[in-house]
């Protein structure tokens, strides 16, 4: 039982649920404590020692039957049990004599359960199935009844009904009556078509296990982290976010320790008190009150086609990092600015940045920043105060219209800091329709971010006391 | 009842698993399947319990229940942000040592009389040191009280994702292994090992060596099932067939787009307003007047009054 769970526990890894081997350890001893007798409370028990997080619950529930489900019902009969005890002798007899010399071996194997209603363990059922059929590529559930099939017919599943009709020949030779006899065939029936389902659900818990498997290959982060953002292919962009759940963690253990280091604040006397009280009092050890930089954020994203993945990529991490950040704002614009702010207040970071794809769409040519960041002095400037960093992500391009200097300096007088992220070459700045150089003397820094490491390390940096 | 269930050797976990659920039906709570495998678990293997899920659903109730049921004291420690150890754990309790060596002066005197050297001077004053940083001066806050009490307790500590994430790194040594460092004292051991209750409303994600050193389970809204059942045994007052109706409201306010779901505690809350006000069955005028029991935006109030008012239509017609 421990060897199942350990691979249970193997394939819940592989899906992608974290679990770590104190964690593996606690659900022997939650087993140990429930027992395994009953099903539902033993199901209850690995959830609640293996996994830690609500949306991996399903992935969960999916697997767990595949590995300890009910599984099929158990075969119901036990041919022969009506017959009279002389009856009964010679169907063992016959019964005998049939499989002695009966080939194949797993032919044997099945019309023995058959016919003596003896339930097979699933691992002996397994190691049928694994000796026998051939492992089809097929993980998706889909094809789980054709699978079956295929698996029947290289047992030779259909055989048993050939050999169930001699022996029911033999035995009616014997003298046995016809009317034990059609029950005999009755029950064996009924057990042949409850091993048929204990196999077809074999069959699935092995192409499930395999797609788990399938799954494992971790992906590629050090080539992920220096793709430019223009090449993703849209199947990488899963894997990204994995990539940047991470990065986030650690962006955020970075900042908090250098939060731990200022410690440039007021005089703390509670706390200078009691770090002297080993001095008897005399402040030999004086402490301050820890400065918690947390800055405020206000992030307006330019949201042309150009410049989508990044602004989620930006978004995602951004949002992932908010228990370092005492707030954040954020805006997008195409032709006009959008205060987004709220999306992201009231749901999770990825299903807001899809809501707001959705519903902010890019035209042809209608990128107006100049008109945007006349909009955010009118109406958000007075968010905008001497801790908030306002962050720019775009290309600053501009379609010719007018880059709106005046109102881009109203918000670099009133903020913290004015930084700008930019995904092109500084070579392409100033070319065609980019104002970024007449925007970059007003900007306290320009980071470009092309691909995801420079994202982070650009973030990173907004983090950094200055 | 329970205490002598899990004192015993031979068990029967299914007879347990009932049981438990039995104890904190006795405390007016009614426990899912799930949450009574977990408390089980929890008491077998000593381990914490996390209990995320959205507000209002019964997580700090369940502490409650818990601690009523065992016959255990509760205590809780509200966790916020900016909270530290001199409010969660202990502080010294500089005032009193102060007044205490000014009362004690002639004393120390009395203690120092006729040393012949500063040596032993210092010797004989270093041997009385212990008095002055000892249990008597050091003011337990509810970690350090949960660990120090004589008799076994629960503690609760409630929305730890408010507290920032040193804290929680903080509580590590506490969860795992029981036992504090002080300085000044050195390790103090729990005497009993207290039944530790977390619950985070989610609203930032926990550190996974918080998440690996607990038990977890995530509490979400009640079928409607259970809801009529909690609401039947809350507010005994309410007629069948009007909670029937009132939690079948509720149910469906949920699956709609609000802002802020109701939840259990509100619409017990709600059902209590409408036997205070006789309510009879729920016609347009009550649903005026105590809707604003459920919701509490504007925005999700006007939805859900249109949402209602189609429907009444749909039925007229």
């Amino acid at each position: 039982m421990d060897d199942r769970i350990i691979q249970f526990i193997d394939a819940l890894r592989a899906s992608g649920v974290r679990v770590s081997v104190a964690e593996s350890a606690d659900a022997l001893r939650a087993i140990e404590a429930t027992g395994i007798a009953d099903k539902e409370l033993f199901r209850l028990a690995m959830r609640a020692t293996l996994v830690k997080e609500a949306h991996d619950i399903p992935e969960f529930e999916k697997l767990f039957p595949s590995f300890f489900g009910t599984g099929a019902p158990p075969m119901p009969n036990q041919p022969g049990g009506g017959m009279s005890q002389e009856d009964r002798d010679k169907l063992a007899q016959m019964l005998e004599q049939m499989l002695a010399n009966m080939t194949p071996e797993q032919l044997r194997q099945l019309f023995e359960a058959m016919m003596s209603g003896e339930n097979m363990s699933r691992e002996q059922l397994q190691q049928l199935l694994s000796q026998y059929t051939s492992q089809g590529q097929m993980t998706n559930p889909y094809y789980q009844p054709w699978m079956t099939r295929r698996a029947m017919r290289e047992l030779q599943f259909d055989r048993l009904d050939e050999l169930l009709q001699e022996l029911l020949e033999k035995l009616r030779e014997a003298g046995v009556s016809e009317e034990a006899l059609q029950q005999l065939a009755q029950e064996a029936r009924e057990n042949q078509s409850a091993l048929a389902e204990q196999i077809g659900q074999e069959v699935g818990a092995n192409m499930l296990r395999r797609a788990a498997e399938e799954r494992r290959q971790p992906p590629p982060i050090d080539e992920l982290l220096d793709r430019p953002f223009d090449r993703l292919r849209y199947e990488e962009i899963d894997d990204m976010r994995a990539v940047i759940t991470r990065l986030a963690a650690q962006l955020r253990s970075r900042a908090a320790l250098r939060q731990r280091r200022g410690n440039r604040g007021q005089l703390d006397a509670k706390a200078t008190i009691r770090a002297n009280q080993r001095f008897a009092g005399v402040p030999l050890d004086v402490r301050h009150k820890k400065k918690h930089l947390k800055p405020k954020l206000t992030v307006i994203c330019d949201l042309s086609t150009s410049m989508r993945p990044i602004v989620a990529f930006m978004l995602m991490l951004v949002y992932a990092l908010q228990d370092q950040v005492s707030r954040t704002r954020s805006y997008a614009f195409v032709s006009d600015l959008f205060d987004i702010s709220n999306d992201f207040n009231e749901s999770r970071p990825d299903v807001a940045i899809e809501a707001v794809q959705q519903r902010i769409r890019p035209g042809y040519y209608n990128t107006d920043l100049g008109n945007s960041l006349a909009t955010f002095a009118r109406d958000h400037l007075g968010t905008v105060d001497r801790r908030t960093t306002v962050i720019v992500l775009g290309d600053g391009r501009n379609n010719h219209n007018d880059p709106n200097l005046r109102d881009f300096e109203a918000i670099r007088r009133r903020a913290r800091k004015l930084v700008w992220f930019n995904p092109e070459h500084p070579r392409q700045w100033g070319t065609g329709d980019s104002d970024m150089l007449a925007y970059v003397p007003l900007c306290d820094a320009v980071h470009r971010v092309s691909n995801l490491r420079e994202l982070v390390d650009a973030v990173d940096s907004l983090f950094v006391r200055r | 009842m329970l205490m002598r269930f899990f004192n015993r050797k031979a068990h029967n976990v299914f007879n347990a698993i009932g049981e438990v659920r039995e104890a904190l039906g006795t405390q007016q709570y009614i426990a899912s399947d799930e949450i009574a495998t977990v408390m089980f678990l929890a008491e077998k293997l000593g381990k914490p319990v996390l209990a995320e899920g959205p507000a209002g659903v019964g997580k700090t109730e369940l502490s409650k229940a818990w601690a009523g049921a065992t016959g255990r004291e509760l205590i809780r420690l509200q966790c916020y942000e900016g909270l530290d150890e001199t409010k969660a754990l202990y502080e010294w309790e500089y005032a009193k040592q102060l007044l205490y060596t000014q009362l004690l002066r002639d004393k120390l005197n009395d203690l120092l009389v006729g040393s012949k050297t500063l040596g032993e001077a210092a010797d004989r004053l270093a041997a009385e040191e212990d008095v002055f940083f000892s249990d008597r001066f050091l003011l337990p806050r509810p970690l350090l009280r949960a660990i120090t009490s004589d008799k076994p307790v629960t503690l609760l500590i409630d929305e730890i994702d408010r507290a920032d994430a040193e804290f929680e790194a903080f509580l590590l040594e506490i969860l795992s292994d029981f036992q504090v460092s002080v300085p000044e004292i050195g390790t103090i051991k729990a005497k009993h090992q207290p039944i530790v209750l977390l619950t985070s409303n989610n609203t930032r994600e926990l550190s996974e060596a918080l998440k690996r050193r607990c038990l977890y389970i995530h509490i979400d809204y009640p079928t409607f099932d259970s809801e009529l059942q909690i609401v039947n045994l809350k507010v005994p007052g309410l007629s069948p067939k009007l909670a029937s109706q009132a939690v079948e409201l509720v149910q469906r306010l949920r699956g709609m787009e609000l802002k802020k779901h109701p939840s259990v505690s509100e619409t017990i809350d709600w059902a209590r307003a409408l036997v205070e006000l006789n309510a009879k069955h729920l016609d347009r005028a009550t649903l005026d007047t105590t809707l604003s029991v459920l919701l509490k935006y504007e925005s999700d109030l006007a939805k859900a009054r249109r949402a209602i008012g189609r429907e009444d239509r749909g039925r007229s017609n």
